[in-house]
């Protein structure tokens, strides 16, 4: 008798969710699988590698300082470079200037580098504050309010104020991604908050909040996994949306990605350690469920696109 | 007074069965019929001004309704009883905001299924009045040279013959007044005897016959109150009933403190004497009340949770407190009364129902008993809601038990306008869907001073339903009310504004308030999912659910559903059990068999230490959120916001649509 590999198959489905608009439009999520597990049903999106832009930079990491180059500065040609370039599948704009503990640049500014940076790519764009929440708040009705049609991603939206991320959003169709620290229960709670304050599910994505390898990465793998499953195997509606991880943020501040050579000679090298460091941190959260993996070296996102292509075979 | 009236309310149509003399304004609260009432029925507010259109009232009198009005047919609902049928008009003024023109749903009865004694029959077949203590008239042959034998011995042959009682062990003081006791009354003598289940002890020998005289005491020792009952043994009726606070609340509202207290200098022996001092006046008035003698009494059964049992018993609690929370004992011999100083009459012995664990008690195992879990086939989910939610699942196979740490917000405690359910207390709330205006009734029809229990779960679930606050308990200050405001520490929603309240201060509740509320309904529900969880079930195969406790008297199932608190399977099988360990130390107090059964029930409960449980949290945080992270968990929840939503879109339409007429 032949051998028939034992297989489970899923009650549900992760929400397909849409990104960006017209020819630029993506989508994620879709699938009724574990990740990558495509013997037991489809993946019928790859996840998204998305590199992160950001409108101002501090000082840099040499190794990122080396990839980036000339660019650093102009957030509208890093992010032409990294959809030409380095094959990003989409742009994370994070907006640095906005932050009310450092520069604190107004919205409309900001809004206009979206605007700008939406203008250049030929990717769907993902669209973050600093975690500010009255500043977030802000920045989501004008940029919503500006992008009017673009389909933005974005975020993130909290507990403390999702009404005034969410309402903006619905009005002028964009997309959320709603931030919970690191908790199953939190991550679908907001996601209820949200569609009860009239947020079509297909318009949310899940951000867990990320921990990097060495830093927490197994509770964050564990709370991926377990959103995963509940909406898979339990088909649970309000955890069905895609997950965001953003990696690259955690990875870059561990002290393994950004110690120079001097400080530590038996670690090796440090561009190739700091790129592995984000690399492997992807992979892991490419296995636990993320569907948008959010990276800052263009050597790692090589590497992760070059992996998520492999495994889906 | 008796019969029942039907009340027929308009313009919205719907009636309700109430008693001749019910008040009117709680009969249109039992009706779902929203009538505005600021001041919580005392007759000061001036609002709940309805219309008699036909039938008999009684309108108290009141200066807000002259001659005048009364000729039209006014009257202020929550002055008013209910004589004969009626049809009652609820007029514009009284409704405003209200701008529902069309038909509901049937309301679901709000009122609980309280067990009554036809259901106790039916739990407790095997019930017999059999009591621990027995009374044996004995006329004994005098001795003579030839029947010489001693007589102690006389007595225990006499038992034997007359009352198959063998081997009787006659206790000490009995021995030393016997000789005198029994020449005085010429050979003719009553013996009670106690069946410890150990052995037979004739505990007290009296003149003549006085077999008719004698009565028991049951009384649960609660944290907070102590209620107890006299029965007289002979007939098995409860002759006299009283209730006081505990005296030892001085010392400490919680058991925790009252251990800490115990454990310092002499700390428990004044605790105990505190304790023993609220039960003797209880008895005192028992006695009184009844018009019997003390020496009537033969034996007293108390129920009460482990701590307060060994501050009854003068039992070190000590590490009920610390790890790993061990009691000094859960099951406790037969005592002298007089052993812990309540002196009652000679030889009078009393008996604590066991414990399972250092939190789950006395009261709850009498509460076992009482409502006959242990007996039955269905799957029962027993709970009684306190400062500690204790719970019991199981049936006549097996019982788990555990005890989670609520908090005293039901109570009252953490919350800015918490009280205890006494007089002035708001036990009952509704609020208008459209306007946001409360329909409030207190405790004793009084002017408002504070929120209970009842009224707080009423509250939350209302608040909840028409959008005043959202699933994590964050008020909507975006709404057009005055009664939502932003303060320093949060939102909060007025429920009484300061003229109407008898504390001439806004009573309010704030999202502090609501957060401790969450917690403690989280804490709860996390402890019944847990239990369930461990026996591989879920909520809907629970056949019946049990509430105990003083709090289950006044709590709106529906509403405790609304908020999750309890599990939403099914308003029909939530039944109220009322004082459960008065109960239970009452059925222990008439039948041995029902005694003996307390010790099965205590010594075959398993207890779950939830501290232990590695899921705990995670229960718990999905529980903090209304109704419950897991909406589909609570259909009937989901149900009732659509209903109420829709409500609120077609107001909101007619609104949108005179606005645009105007
Ligand atoms: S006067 Fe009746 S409720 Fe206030």
């Amino acid at each position: 008798m032949a051998f028939n590999l034992p297989t489970e198959t899923a009650k549900g489905k992760v929400r397909e969710v849409e990104l960006g608009a017209g020819d630029k439009a993506k989508k994620v999520g879709g699938e009724n699988v574990l990740p990558f597990h495509l013997w037991e049903g489809d993946m019928p999106n790859k996840p998204l590698v998305a590199a992160e832009v950001s409108d101002e930079v501090g000082e840099l990491i040499p190794a990122l300082e080396k990839a980036l180059g000339e660019v650093k500065n102009d957030p509208v040609a890093w992010a032409r470079k990294a959809a030409e370039e380095w094959g990003a599948d989409a742009i994370f704009l994070l907006l640095t200037s906005t932050d009310p503990k450092a520069s604190n640049a107004a919205a409309d500014a900001a809004a206009e580098t979206v605007l700008k940076v939406e203008e250049a790519v030929s990717v769907p764009v993902i669209v973050y504050g600093t975690e500010d929440l009255d500043k977030d708040a802000e920045l989501a009705k004008v940029i919503a309010t500006k992008a009017e049609g673009k389909n933005l991603l974005i975020g993130p939206a909290k507990e403390e104020n999702f009404k005034k991320v969410g309402a903006p959003a619905i009005g002028y169709k964009q997309t959320v991604a709603g931030m919970t620290p690191i908790d199953v229960n939190l991550a679908k709670q907001l996601n209820i908050l949200l569609t009860n304050l009239g947020m079509e599910a297909e318009r949310l994505v899940i951000d867990p909040t990320t921990g990097a390898l060495g830093y927490g990465l197994e509770y964050t793998y564990s709370v991926m996994e377990r959103l995963k499953i509940a909406g898979l195997m339990q088909d649970d509606a309000m955890t069905q949306m895609p997950m965001l991880a953003n990696i690259g943020f955690q990875a870059w501040k561990t002290k393994e990605a950004k110690s120079s050579e001097d400080e530590y000679p038996e670690w090796g090298d440090p561009e190739k350690r700091g790129i592995m460091w984000e690399t492997l941190t992807a992979v892991s959260l490419l296995l636990a469920g993320a569907d948008i993996l959010v990276l800052r070296h263009p050597e790692s996102m090589r590497m992760v696109k070059q992996l998520i292509a492999d495994l889906s075979g | 007074m008796e019969g029942n009236c039907r009340v027929l309310f308009l313009p919205d149509n719907r009636y309700i069965v109430v008693s001749r003399g019910d008040n009117l304004l709680r009969a249109a609260m039992d009706a779902d019929v929203h009538i505005n009432a600021s001041c919580g029925g005392s007759g000061s507010c001036g609002k709940c001004r309805v219309v008699i259109e036909e039938g008999e009232v009684d309108r108290e009198p009141n200066p807000k309704l002259t001659g005048a009005d009364i000729a039209k047919g006014y009257a202020m609902a929550c002055q008013t009883r209910v004589l004969s049928d009626l049809q009652v008009t609820v007029p514009l003024e009284s409704r405003i905001g209200d701008k529902r023109i069309f038909e509901r749903a049937e309301p679901t009865p709000a009122h609980g299924y309280l067990l009554a004694a036809a259901d106790w029959e039916e739990r407790l077949p095997e019930w017999v009045l059999d009591p621990p203590t027995r009374k044996v008239h004995l006329v004994l042959s005098e001795p003579t040279l030839d029947d010489n034998t001693s007589d102690a011995e006389r007595i225990k042959r006499g038992l034997a013959v007359e009352a198959g009682l063998r081997d009787v062990v006659i206790d000490y003081p009995v021995l030393q007044r016997l000789p005198n006791m029994i020449r005085q009354s010429d050979w003719d003598i009553t013996v009670t005897v106690l069946d410890s289940g150990d052995e037979l002890r004739a505990v007290r020998i009296e003149q003549g016959d006085t077999t008719r005289r004698q009565s028991a005491i049951a009384i649960d020792v609660g944290t907070t109150t102590i209620s107890a009952e006299l029965i007289d043994l002979y007939t098995g009726e409860v002759t006299a009933r009283a209730s006081d606070y505990n005296a030892q609340v001085a010392f400490g509202e919680d058991v925790i403190t009252r251990i800490i207290y115990a454990t310092r200098g002499t700390g428990l022996a004044k605790l105990q004497s505190v304790v023993v001092g609220t039960i003797w006046n209880l008895i005192k008035n028992l006695v009184e009340q009844a018009g019997i003698e003390y020496c009537n009494i033969t034996h007293v059964v108390v129920a009460g949770n482990t701590t307060i049992t060994h501050l009854l018993l003068g039992l070190n609690p000590k590490y009920i407190r610390e790890e790993p929370y061990i009691p000094s004992g859960t099951i406790f011999p037969w005592i002298k009364c007089s052993d812990i100083g309540l002196r009652i009459a000679a030889g009078v012995y009393l008996y604590a129902i066991p414990c399972v664990a250092s939190y789950v008690g006395g009261d709850i195992v009498a509460g076992i008993l009482a409502s006959g879990v242990f007996n039955t086939d269905k799957m029962t989910l027993y709970i009684d809601i306190g400062t500690n939610g204790e719970m019991v699942l199981g049936n006549r196979e097996w019982l788990l038990s555990c005890s989670c740490s609520a908090g005293p917000a039901f109570e009252g405690g953490g919350v800015k306008h918490g009280m205890r359910a006494t007089g002035g207390a708001i036990e009952q709330v509704r609020i208008d869907k459209v306007g946001y205006e409360p329909m409030i009734i207190t405790v004793g029809n009084r002017k408002p001073i504070g929120i209970c229990g009842s009224g707080l779960i009423d509250l939350l679930s209302e608040m909840f339903l028409t959008g005043i606050m959202n699933e994590k308990g964050k008020i909507n200050t975006d709404l057009p009310t005055d009664r939502v405001r932003d303060r320093e520490g949060g939102a909060e929603y007025v429920l009484v504004w300061a003229e109407d309240s008898a504390t001439r201060r806004d009573i309010v509740i704030t999202e502090v308030d609501i957060d401790n509320l969450m917690r403690a309904k989280a804490a709860v529900y996390a402890g019944i999912e847990i239990l369930l969880s461990s026996m591989d079930m879920d909520a809907s195969m629970i056949d019946e659910l049990l509430i105990a406790g003083a709090f289950g008297r006044y709590l709106e199932v529906d509403k405790a559903v609304t908020i999750g608190l309890l599990p939403d399977i099914g308003y029909d099988k939530i039944k109220f059990v009322g004082n459960g360990s008065l109960l239970g130390a009452h059925l222990a107090a008439l039948s041995k068999e029902m005694l003996n059964k307390a010790n099965e029930i205590a010594r075959q409960m398993t207890y779950l230490e939830l501290s232990m449980n590695p899921t705990f949290m995670d229960h718990y945080m999905s529980a903090l959120f209304f109704p419950h992270t897991d909406l589909e968990a609570f259909p009937t929840v989901i149900e009732k916001l659509e209903s109420v939503r829709s409500i609120q879109r077609m107001a909101a339409g007619t609104v949108a649509g005179e606005a645009e007429g105007s």
